[in-house]
């Protein structure tokens, strides 16, 4: 019946858990004295659904429990601790604003220093490569003339 | 869950661990047998119970007392044990009808029963429920919060409490109907 449904929905739920208000208690109970399927349903839920519990004992909370949270959050705060030392030392070298620009100008001079020094070898080595070349072939026209024997079958051959 | 006053909390907040180990002692009780009964094996509600007092430490700085202390540690209990019990595959225990299908003596009263056979019970019960049903059914019947409480705990509206605890429930008779059935 579409009724015992909607009345079993509330055993499940409100009736057993006492939540239903005054009028809604009032009618599930009218439906109990008259039938007797849902009477022994309430009674079947409240035996086996919902005393098993009731009689569940709260477990006592292991001593060990507390004694990890408390090696925890002590381990916690000293890796923290760590950070934040160190976070402080490089504090500490900020603090002191006369050595920023030193610093930094001392170091764009490293940088402009090498790139001049560098130029300036590129540049010597282009120079050096290119009189290496000229003299290889004016050397090379003069080997050619050292070949030449100077007989007339030679000049005519050649 | 005891009440704690604000000033203990506030306290706790600034790192005093005296002030944190009297939050501890009014909550660990609460913690850990909801992680208990929700991963449903002690190891593991260790575990739980630990990153839920770690996560309570971290987050009391920023806690605005906007809402009660008791609300928030509902909640952040509850969502640790239900993800840690989605995540873990220990959390599945025998079935409910294997463990106690024969020999075990269940009649409704259970005064027969000594305690260690009843926990045993209500682990192997729990452990036929999903991990969201268990939470819904340890917060409502064995810490017996409303159903307010429950949908605060766990963000989701009334409705759906209702919903989970009635199949809950249902599962629950059909189980015991069921071993029942085979005994007979």
């Amino acid at each position: 019946m579409k009724k015992c449904e909607h009345f079993r929905d509330l055993i499940l739920t409100d009736h057993i858990d006492g939540q239903l208000d005054k009028n809604a208690a009032g009618s599930l109970e009218n439906h109990l004295l008259k039938c007797s399927d849902c009477r022994e349903f309430f009674k079947e839920i409240k035996d086996k659904a919902t005393l098993p519990w009731a009689q569940a004992l709260r477990q006592p909370v292991p001593a060990e429990l507390w004694i990890k949270i408390q090696e925890k959050i002590e381990n916690e705060e000293r890796s923290s601790d760590l950070i934040s030392d160190l976070l402080d030392r490089i504090k500490g070298l900020i603090v002191y604003p006369r050595l920023v620009p030193v610093l930094a100008s001392l170091v764009l001079m490293l940088l402009v220093g090498s790139v001049t020094v560098n130029t300036i070898q590129i540049k010597q080595a282009q120079e050096k490569d290119q009189g290496e070349y000229l003299v290889s072939l004016l050397s090379s026209s003069s080997q050619a003339e050292s070949n030449d024997l100077g007989t007339p079958i030679e000049h005519y051959f050649l | 869950m005891e009440d704690i006053a604000k000033d203990i909390l506030i306290r706790a907040s600034q790192g005093d661990m005296r002030a944190f180990e009297v939050v501890y002692k009014a909550s660990s009780s609460f913690v850990y047998n909801v992680a208990l009964r929700v991963v449903n094996n002690r190891e593991d509600a260790l575990e739980v119970s630990q990153e839920v007092f770690l996560i309570i430490h971290h987050k009391l700085k920023t806690f605005r007392f906007e809402s009660s202390f008791k609300t928030w540690a509902y909640r952040i209990t509850a969502n640790t044990a239900i993800n840690f019990a989605k995540k873990s595959s220990r959390a599945k225990t025998v079935p409910f009808e294997e463990s106690f299908g024969e020999g075990a003596v269940l009649n409704e009263a259970h005064t027969q029963m000594d305690q260690e056979q009843q926990n045993q019970i209500v682990e192997k019960l729990l452990g036929e429920l999903n991990p969201d049903q268990r939470a819904c059914v340890v917060l409502r019947d064995i810490q017996g919060l409303s159903y307010e409480e429950i949908a605060q705990a766990l963000n989701i509206n009334i409705n759906t409490v209702r919903s989970r605890l009635k199949r809950s429930r249902e599962k629950l008779l059909s189980v015991r109907r069921q071993v029942d059935y085979e005994k007979v």
